[in-house]
């Protein structure tokens, strides 16, 4: 076989294989220059990345931003006092964020007017317009009970933290608490998991700020999923 | 300088020692070039005017990727709608495939938004600046006089500009024109996302244009690639009609010479720079640049037109073109399918939509004889206006179980998304089975209504009774 280009042109390669035969020919130069580059890139990113380590990792990036924004939520939920939280109940653009929150979110178990009840029926909720407290009614209290949910996982209220984050939770906990006043009288409903506890009334306005970060309340006696 | 003449065992862009040969390709005259210069036009136009065109409020192409809604000549999908992109794809891929079997690579040379900036764009500017074919190759050899230097500097700078012109009504697709124009207006800084964008493409479209060029559709371009599989004899390709021109030049006596008198203007207008004479190669984009120089010449010549023309290797062999055959049997089925599939997908698509999802927590609660079960809907109003909707259980369910906590009507605003808690409460005395129901939710004014997808009704087996508590104390004896 000769070459078919008759003005030197490449040459075939003497090699056969099925009959099928080469013709010894350079790659385009820009085609093995994209080949040099990834050498050059190779050697860069060998000694960076995986000898002095710069830079980070794809899940050690997303592990920073993960602690970062658990650390910035700790920060602001040490932040949040009984007293700031009665300060936010009276700012009437956090309150209307939060009625609109509890609108589409809470209205559905704890009645338009927080009664708990729509045309005499009653709902599954707790009344939240009454000053007697199942979990405890100190804001921070409730803003726990919102955050994490009931205690008692097979009945009651959900935890929200995970649906609507802790900035709505914290609005719609501003949005109840302003349809209330503070220092008003707190007691605890006859079913409270919180009687069997030391406190049978909790005092308002003694706030510990480390509350909030872990539930306050716990179960002491858990009644049966369906005792009543 | 000698013409080297394009062989089948080379690419003629690449020289013997890999260094790359650019093409200058002769200015070409002819009804195909100018058919192809309208519709490159026309393609144009479109490009840089959808973004302009307002339709209900919106620009007429719109993928709002911030806000996760497509905006087609007035219709919005949401992200939920994205399934529908499957026949985008699929209709694309397979009216390539399709045209391909029928006309060979007519994609390449006359839609591809590739080769219609690269030709009908930057060639263009080219020509304008460095002069035809001849003046720019003489260019290239000349040494870098201060004259040069400045024609080349001013070609870059267009060059530039286009490409960032390009790249900005690219944006302008995704962010539309006012918040680009809002964008431009501001520092860099405050958008580092769309600038690096801009900026890579810029730099993407100036590399392509001013230097990559051809070697894009003859080496990188996956459809170049796949061109041997998709035609056969029976495609109309271009090609070069060897019983009426071979023997090219002068013939002898005893062998009279064809009509091809060898000239070599196919080869100088060869945008990617082979010798169609040498038959189908696969750096052939279809652009029918030769065409239209052989038919300049044979009419010169006083010959027929149609030497180099497009027809298929059959009809080019004196055969008769087949476009009946299996290949386009096959095809033309598919098509139907695809269009019978494309339209039943398209009425899928509502104006509205709503999804149910049971909430966190156990599946039933049973207080004061009543279950209640709690579901999470979402409604997604994907019209630009406002609308209002009613909410109602479908299904077999007892008529004593009743929604609470949520109006019958919901009112969204124009594009607006809400989740609404709904909670259903059922006397347990009343409770005698699970039911399956999905909640129906209607367009109060315009009757557009979605579906959500089937839920069940739970409550305690009413088989066990409920007054009679599992005590263990029963079962020890």
């Amino acid at each position: 076989m000769k070459p078919s280009s008759p003005d030197n042109g490449p040459v075939l390669r003497e090699h056969t294989y099925d009959g099928i035969q080469e013709y010894d020919q350079k790659l385009p130069n820009w085609w093995l220059f994209t080949w040099y580059i990834t050498i050059v890139w190779f050697i860069i990113a060998w000694v960076a990345y995986y000898q002095l380590h710069l830079g980070e990792s794809g899940p050690e990036q997303v592990d920073k931003a993960l602690a970062n924004i658990k650390a910035v939520q700790l920060k602001e939920l040490e932040k949040l006092t009984d007293d700031k939280l009665w300060e936010m109940s009276q700012d009437p653009k956090i309150v209307s964020a939060g009625a609109a929150t509890f609108a589409t979110t809470c209205v559905a178990c704890h009645g338009p007017d927080l009664s708990a009840k729509i045309n005499g029926v009653k709902l599954p909720g707790q009344p939240l317009n009454d000053t007697e407290w199942k979990h405890g009614g100190r804001p921070l209290q409730l803003l726990a009970i919102v955050r994490k949910g009931a205690p008692d996982v097979t009945k009651g209220m959900p935890p929200w933290e995970p649906q609507l984050g802790l900035n709505r939770v914290v609005e719609v906990v501003s949005f109840v608490l302003s349809k209330h006043k503070k220092g008003e009288p707190v007691t605890l409903t006859p079913d409270s998991p919180l009687r069997a506890g030391a406190a049978a009334t909790a005092t308002p306005a003694a706030a510990a700020p480390a509350a909030a970060a872990s539930p306050a309340v716990t179960p002491a006696a858990v009644p049966p999923a369906q005792g009543k | 300088m000698k013409p080297s003449t394009p062989t089948l065992v080379s690419l003629s862009t690449i020289q013997a020692d890999g260094s790359r040969k650019f093409v200058h390709p002769a200015d070409v005259h002819g009804s195909f070039t100018t058919w192809r210069r309208v519709a490159a036009l026309v393609l144009l136009v479109i490009y840089i005017a959808l973004p302009w065109i307002q339709v209900n409020g919106f620009p007429a192409v719109f993928l709002d990727v911030q806000e996760r809604r497509f905006h087609f000549f007035g219709l919005t999908l949401a992200t939920q709608d994205l399934w529908i992109g499957f026949f985008l794809v699929t209709g694309l891929a397979f009216g390539l495939f399709y045209i391909t079997a029928l006309f060979g690579r007519i994609w390449c040379g006359w839609t591809c938004p590739y080769t219609v900036f690269l030709e009908q764009v930057y060639r263009r500017v080219e020509r304008w600046i460095d002069g035809d074919g001849t003046a720019r190759r003489q260019l290239e050899d000349a040494p870098w006089t201060a004259s040069k230097i400045a024609r080349r500097v001013f070609k870059h700078g267009v060059f530039i500009v286009i490409s960032a012109a390009i790249a900005h009504i690219f944006l302008s697709y995704f962010v539309s024109i006012k918040s680009l124009y809002d964008m431009m207006k501001q520092s860099p800084m405050h958008h580092t996302l769309a600038f690096g964008v801009v900026l890579f493409l810029t730099g993407a479209l100036y590399f392509s244009f001013c230097w990559f060029r051809e070697q894009f559709c003859v080496i990188l371009c996956p459809y170049g690639r796949l061109q041997s599989a998709l035609t056969d004899d029976n495609s109309v390709v271009i090609g070069y009609d060897k019983i009426r021109g071979e023997p090219r030049g002068k013939g002898t006596v005893e062998k009279p010479a064809g009509d091809c008198i060898n000239c070599r203007r196919c080869v100088q207008v060869c945008p990617t720079g082979i010798d169609i004479r040498n038959g189908l190669q696969l750096e052939c984009i279809g652009c029918a640049a030769c065409v239209d120089a052989c038919d300049d010449v044979m009419v010169k010549l006083k010959r027929p037109k149609g030497l180099v023309r497009h027809d298929s290797y059959k009809g080019l062999q004196g055969a008769k073109t087949k476009f009946i055959r299996p290949r386009t049997v096959f095809y033309t089925v598919i098509l139907f399918v695809w269009i019978a599939a494309f339209s039943v997908a398209i009425t899928r698509i509502s104006a509205l939509r709503a999804s149910v999802v049971r909430m966190g927590g156990a599946s039933f609660y049973v207080d004061n004889g009543m279950i209640r079960n709690q579901f999470q809907l979402r409604i997604i109003n994907k019209r630009n206006a406002a609308s209002t909707y009613r909410i109602q259980l479908v299904g077999n369910v007892p008529p004593s179980l009743q929604i609470i906590g949520v109006d019958q009507t919901i009112n969204l605003p124009a594009m607006g998304e809400d989740q609404k808690t709904i909670v259903l409460t059922l006397p347990q005395a009343d409770y005698k089975e699970r039911s399956k129901f999905t909640i129906k939710v209607t367009d109060i004014a315009r009757g557009d209504t979605s579906e959500t997808r089937v839920m069940e009704y739970l409550g305690p087996d009413p088989q066990a009774a409920p007054a009679a508590k599992l005590n263990a104390k029963d079962f020890i004896h």
